[in-house]
């Protein structure tokens, strides 16, 4: 065991630059797969990163908007650290977004007063929509020991047609249509007092608040994680549940209360994009922030700061990909790039530590 | 110990009936290196066809490894295989099973949710043929007795009965070599003599060879024709098992004199097994050709822990049958001590079978062959007349200094344990053995009687007044379970209607088979499982069953029997998990102080010895019992009014088993009630000032140690009234 | 009785397609994957299935090529979740943005090839089941036998127990000599090839052309028909019809001038599956290490 201990740091080192080559080898691989089809698929690879370069970090504009999709990204993606490291996985952010988003449509567009009071109180009535959509399968599984990866993502369908549903219907959310218009399935625009105020032009970036929020949270997060008791018996609890529950842990309360949580974040998100650039509820509101704000957690691996840089590049790919129209290569480009970094980023640990394992995975034998 | 290899060797090649036949297996110099770890080193095995060969070691001894070596599961380094002479490769398990080699794995071999003749024929290549697989289940069965439904889900069978169909499934295949690994570890006494006469009739009436390995000498001395011994990877000593006994299988395994309570230990189920059916015993000892008189040696040295037990009785009838304790069983050592020193100074011989049997007869302190300076040298170091609870015994903290004095230095702190126990009184003694933190002041109750058992320790033998002391004055009942009631989450019953009290400074022995709401109980006490009915009270206060962290907050400690899976948690610090049931201890508001989180952890890894290199090492990287040190730590160091010990020394080696008992010793001594649940006999006997069996989740039997027969013992776990 | 005939035959057809992935789905979970990627494995078969009809100008060509697609992403899966051990999860949901990225990028107008149909006479003119069970494209008979076969080797041949073994407790698997991953990884391949041909099947047999992302979720509802059927191949198949009829009634109930809210149509299968597993917890429990990446020697 000692010399386990001495050999570690030794492994470690030599493990690091061969990782090193690893993650260059393998974002190398991805890029060159995705510049392949741009190529084969008859366009300028050159054009299509310039677009992408333009419409995500030329220009205060284009930094505004790459910042303004980051943001829900990261808003989901510090929900999902939260519920991963008390050991819970959750993959139904999309329609935890998407209820998010709802609710907070509904409180922003029913609910009377000032509009700094509406606007709060819409963004608390994302949050709580989408905790209350994450607390479905929460107390699934405490009750009933239902599977939490199962259910959150059968819960995310449901979500979209209950989306649908309220968005058909007069009495709930669709738009009050004046005189014979035919009437899409969306909300009506909430009102300007309950939009984010956004930075203005100046200094020509132009930002929506959220992001300090956003930034609020992910800080405020990491905190909690590493220093206070919470944190500490949160990560006793993804660690191992039954050690945790053995020293006083209440996993119900505790694990249920994480995944509400992650639920809360999503739908916050859904909340801010609601009240922040889309301003009108529609069951394309998610538009696969809650999938990717996942990826950007995992891509982090669970580290709330570490989330940071890669909401930012995720949300650059998605503000980048609105510019691509222009040179005719379709947006799905950037889903495309995006599904292949994720696999380019989870290779290289994997593949380190499968390496890793092999050997002390043989000397279990031992006895 | 190289020398007495030798004449060992000599030894066995001259008594040895059937050594002129090709081995039926030979391993020559098998080597295998695991990073720096040496699982194996130049390891020669070599057995005979139709016999059964006993592999004895310790854990992480090398005899798992190279029984994987054997079935193709592990490559090795270097060496060669043989079998029936003929050199051969085995590079994977489907190879071993085509040379007839079949193995029944210690765990994880049978898939719960599927049925038995899926199971049997699971591991095969070919068709799957249902009809042929159930016909084969029931042939085979019928054949060896091991009659198991072929369309039971395994799940809902017992773990004897998974046990014979382990038994089947390896039977099914008509091996040459049959390997059993630790294979009664889960099993009754009745269904361990069920198994060695199939194994008995496998290798006598089907000239088919065994290997069992076990580090349970009673189960080697009673099952096997010869027995190899294996030690840190290497093979210390090959033995006919009819020219041995525990004490020298003991030594051998461990490399030197035990204490009585390692002993203990290793010894298993020795008395249990061949009292209650020494006919049948002798029989079978007869049918392996065995000299008489070497049976006769093997059942006095079987039989001395009863001999102890009714010495024991006899004494405590004398000065008016207590209702206690440990003083009494140690009493009668005492009386017999100083006949016997001694012989015991001559060093037991392993190859005198005479002086062995003497030393049978009183087992502790024959093993102690340095226990006469021992008395001196306490008394030198410190005032033995003062009260354990106020020593500060710095020698004695860190065991790791040798006292240069002592002839057996391999692992220094057994010194402390020979010292202890040369009076044969182990916790008398205990408290001049390392005196941890358990023992400060804060312990109220205990401290009327603790001055009184410190006398032995300090002066010596007798021991009459402080038994009746104790027993005038009963302590405080600190747990108290009624009639508790549980339901599996499955919907199967763990608890029906246990009861039992545990008092303060009492070490609660609770025996029983593996399976029988031990766990359920352990999980009672950790606050993981609610109660259909019944209570615990805790210091007189009910305590609500289920509501984490409720039974620590009211002064339980538990020290899971799986402590790498429950105790503890690999992937954070030591430090956090020394502080884990605790965290408000080093927190301020709902922010744990780092600072405080470190100097708490520093604290008790040097308190209680814990070899690490800092707070801040992940817990995984601990050994197993460091690891075990680390959460009985954590749980002392809450305070608690009652200790839970879940199989405390499982898997650990000598010296860890060593600190162990003597932690959980010092900590009666200090006042806590202590609950040990073990499925190890001697354990329970060795520490126990009472005994409770459990039985299909009821207390079904209670004696004072004293009391214990044995026999009635057996018959309770396995559920015979008795 | 001529709706319900019609009503019939609609869910059926609509089943089908659903019915191929859920024999794979389920194969793969019995082994121990919880296959998110079904649905990248759908539309990839759907799409692949497509072009290369389009370009060969044969339907029997493009199915082929739909199960080669299927079998290409269960490959990649296969790899990553049960060579390098990364969550399954993730691998899917990953894969299942990438097919639909690039399904959707690469999409161009094909000419539309459909396969034939196969009536089987006599039988087709049966009242209510006749145009339901014998009058389909004739990809669809292909179920007939492999519904068996599915069967026959997970509950009878030795690769079906060693699967189910590896899904059920891998360690104990392995200790017996069973390469679980391997297994695993096989089961997912079959599961591709399976779903590659339900995807192919809806693209070619049912609808002729490829539009973007037309499986629309078909994938997730193959997985709640494996939870609703409770990892049991009959449950799986009743769940796909079940959630078939859904599908039909919510089209053909307007026109029929039955008004039943089709949201609730849609969400059915979810909440079907949600509720099954939710009340019949002991009957509907999933294999023991379902999702769980299995690596040896952790316990």
């Amino acid at each position: 065991m000692t010399s386990l201990a001495t050999r570690l740091p030794a492994m470690f080192r030599l493990s690091s630059l061969g990782t090193l080559l690893l993650y260059v080898a393998s974002f190398a691989v991805a890029l060159t797969l995705a510049t392949t089809l741009v190529t084969l698929s008859g366009h300028s690879m050159s054009d299509t990163v310039l677009a992408l370069y333009q419409g995500s970090l030329e220009g205060g504009a284009s930094i505004g908007l790459t910042i303004d999709q980051a943001a829900p990204l990261l808003m989901v993606a510090i929900g999902a650290i939260i519920c991963a490291r008390a050991g819970i996985f959750n993959i139904g952010q999309e329609g935890q977004v998407l209820i998010g988003g709802m609710t907070g449509a509904a409180v922003g567009l029913f609910l009377p007063g000032p509009g700094w009071l509406v606007l709060l109180l819409t963004l608390v009535g994302a949050a709580l929509g989408g905790a209350l959509w994450a607390g479905v399968p929460a107390a699934l599984f405490y009750w009933r020991k239902v599977d939490v990866v199962i259910s959150t993502l059968l819960m995310v369908f449901v979500a979209t047609q209950l989306a649908f549903f309220a968005v058909n219907r007069d009495y709930l959310l669709q738009e009050s249509g004046t005189g014979g218009t035919v009437l899409s399935s969306q909300s009506d625009l909430i009102p300007e007092a309950v939009q984010l105020p956004r930075l203005g032009e100046y200094p020509d970036l132009n930002v929506s608040l959220y992001v300090f929020i956003v930034l609020g949270f992910t800080l405020a997060v990491t905190l909690l994680l590493r220093y206070s008791r919470w944190g500490f018996r949160l990560r006793m609890l993804g660690h191992n549940p039954i050690a945790a529950r053995r020293n006083g842990v209440r996993a119900g309360a505790l694990g249920g209360g994480a995944l509400l949580l992650s639920g809360g974040f999503a739908g916050l998100a859904g909340g801010m994009m609601l009240t922040g650039s889309v301003f009108r509820f529609q069951p394309g509101l998610a538009d696969n922030v809650g999938w990717e704000g996942l990826l950007v957690a995992l891509v982090a691996r669970n580290h709330p700061l570490l989330a940071i840089p890669v909401a930012v590049f995720f949300g650059a790919l998605r503000a980048g990909g609105g510019f691509l129209a222009s040179t005719g290569v379709p947006r799905y480009l950037v889903s495309i790039v995006t599904a292949l970094l994720v696999l380019a980023a989870v290779f290289p640990a994997a593949y380190a530590e499968i390496r890793r394992r092999r050997r002390p995975a043989t000397a279990v034998a031992g006895g | 110990m190289s020398m007495r290899l030798s004449t060992e060797n000599s030894d066995t090649g001259g008594t040895a009936t059937n050594l002129v036949a090709v081995p039926a297996v030979e391993l020559t110099d098998i080597a295998k290196r695991f990073g720096s770890v040496v699982a194996c080193d130049d390891v020669c095995l070599s057995v005979q066809r139709g016999e059964i060969h006993g592999l004895l070691g310790q854990n992480g001894a090398g005899k798992s490894t190279l029984m994987k070596i054997l079935t193709g599961l592990v490559a090795p380094d270097s060496g060669r295989i043989a079998i029936d002479g003929e050199h051969v490769e085995i590079s994977d398990p489907l190879v071993a099973a085509k040379l007839g080699i079949s193995m029944v794995h210690q765990h994880f071999s049978l898939v719960g949710r599927m049925r038995v003749w899926e199971n049997v024929t699971l591991g095969e290549r070919g068709r799957v043929d249902r009809d042929g697989a159930r016909r084969v289940v029931r042939e085979v069965g019928d054949r060896y007795g091991l009659t198991v439904d072929p369309d039971a889900v395994v799940e809902d069978l017992t773990t004897g009965e998974r046990q014979r169909v382990e038994l089947v499934k390896c039977l099914r295949r008509d091996p040459d070599l049959l390997i059993l690994d630790e294979p009664t570890s889960v099993l009754t006494l009745a269904e361990s003599r069920e198994l060695f006469s199939v194994l008995r009739h496998v290798t006598q009436d089907e000239n088919k060879t065994v290997i069992l390995i076990s580090h349970k000498l009673d189960e080697i001395l009673h099952a096997t024709d010869r027995v190899t011994i294996m030690r840190s990877g290497a093979v210390v000593a090959r033995k006919d098992t009819a020219h041995t006994d525990v004490r020298e299988l003991a030594r051998e395994m461990v490399g030197r004199e035990l204490s009585k309570w390692t002993a203990a230990t290793a010894v298993g189920t020795l008395d249990s097994l061949t009292t209650p059916t020494s006919d049948p015993t002798d029989q079978d000892l007869a049918a392996q050709d065995l000299a008489a008189q070497d049976a006769a040696a093997q059942d006095a040295a079987a039989q001395d822990l009863a001999a102890q037990d009714l010495a024991a009785q006899d004494l405590a009838a004398q000065d008016s049958a207590g209702q206690d304790s440990a003083d009494q069983d140690l009493a009668e050592p005492d009386a017999k001590e100083p006949a016997l020193t001694k012989t015991n100074t001559e060093e037991p011989a392993a190859t005198e079978p005479d002086a062995e049997q003497q030393d049978a007869a009183e087992p502790d302190t024959a093993d102690q062959n340095p226990a006469e300076p021992d008395p001196a040298e306490p008394a030198a170091e410190e005032p033995d007349t003062a009260t354990p609870v106020t020593i500060e015994n710095t020698t004695d903290q860190n065991p790791a200094e040798p006292e240069p004095a002592e002839p057996t230095t391999e692992e220094p702190d057994t010194e402390h344990q020979g010292t202890a126990e040369d009076s044969a009184d182990p916790d008398p003694a205990e408290p001049e053995a390392a005196e941890p933190e358990a023992a400060e002041p804060e312990a109220a109750e205990p401290e009327a009687a603790e001055p009184e058992a410190a006398e032995p320790a300090a002066g010596e033998p007798d021991t009459a007044t402080p038994v009746t002391a104790e027993r005038e004055q009963p302590q405080e009942v600190r747990l108290s379970i009624k009639d508790a009631h549980a339901t599996g989450r499955d919907g199967r019953p763990l608890l029906r209607g246990l009861s039992l009290e545990v008092r303060a400074g009492e070490i609660l022995g609770l025996a029983g088979v593996e399976g029988n709401g031990q766990a359920a109980l352990g999980d009672l006490l950790s606050s993981l499982i609610e109660l259909d009915s019944g209570t615990v009270q805790v210091c007189g206060t009910t305590v609500k069953a289920g509501r984490p962290g409720a039974m620590h907050a009211a002064g339980v400690g538990v020290v899971p029997e799986d402590r790498h899976v429950s105790g503890c948690v690999l992937d954070m610090t030591v430090a956090e998990n020394l502080v884990m049931a605790d965290i408000g201890e080093v927190s301020r508001g709902s922010f744990v102080n780092p600072r405080r989180l470190r100097a708490r952890a520093g604290t008790l890894i040097e308190e209680f010895d814990i070899a690490v290199p800092g707070p801040d090492t992940p817990m995984r990287l601990l050994s197993g019992g460091n690891q075990q040190k680390v959460v009985l730590a954590r749980e002392l160091a809450a305070r608690p009014k009652v200790l839970v010990v879940a199989q405390p020394t499982r898997g650990l080696d000598v010296g860890a088993i060593e600190y162990m008992t003597e932690r959980i010793y010092q900590a009666a001594r200090s006042g806590i009630a202590i609950l040990l649940i073990s499925t190890e006999l001697e354990e329970i006997l060795t520490l126990s000032h009472r005994v409770a069996v459990i039985h299909r989740g009821a207390i079904v039997g209670e004696m004072a140690r004293a009391e214990v027969d044995p026999e009635r013992l057996g018959m309770m776990m396995g559920g015979q009234a008795a | 009785m001529e709706n319900i005939e019609l009503m019939l035959a609609s869910a059926i057809r609509l089943a089908i397609p659903m019915a191929f992935a859920a024999l794979g789905e389920w194969i793969a979970e019995r082994a121990g994957t919880l296959n998110i990627s079904v649905e990248a494995m759908m539309l990839g078969g759907a799409f692949s299935a497509v072009m290369g009809a389009s370009v060969t100008g044969s339907a029997e060509v493009g199915l082929l090529c739909g199960i080669a697609a299927g079998l290409l992403i269960a490959f990649i899966h296969a790899c990553f979740s049960h060579r390098l051990t990364v969550n399954t999860y993730v691998v899917g949901l990953t894969l299942n943005v990438l097919v639909l990225g690039l399904t959707s990028f690469l999409l161009v107008r094909t000419v539309p090839i459909q396969t034939e149909k196969l009536t089987i006479p006599v039988l087709a003119d049966l009242p209510v089941i006749g145009p339901a069970l014998f009058d389909q494209r004739w990809p669809a008979y292909l179920l007939i036998l492999l519904i068996p076969l599915g069967y026959w080797l997970v509950h009878r041949s030795r690769w079906g127990l060693e699967a189910r073994a590896s899904g059920e407790s891998p360690q104990s698997a392995d200790v017996t000599g069973i390469d679980v991953n391997k297994r695993r990884r096989q089961a997912l391949m079959i599961c591709g090839v399976l779903a590659g041909l339900g995807g192919a099947h809806l693209a070619i047999a049912e609808v002729g052309t490829f539009n973007q992302n037309m499986t629309a979720g078909r994938g997730y509802l193959v997985i709640a028909a494996v939870i609703f059927g409770g990892w049991t191949l009959r449950g799986t198949l009743a769940g796909v019809l079940v959630f078939g009829a859904a599908d039909a009634m919510r089209l053909a109930l307007p026109a029929l001038g039955y008004e039943l809210n089709p949201q609730l149509l849609i969400a059915t299968p979810y909440l079907l599956a949600l509720l099954a597993m939710t009340f019949f917890a002991k009957t509907h429990r999933g294999p023991g290490a379902l999702g769980a990446p299995f690596v040896r020697g952790i316990t």
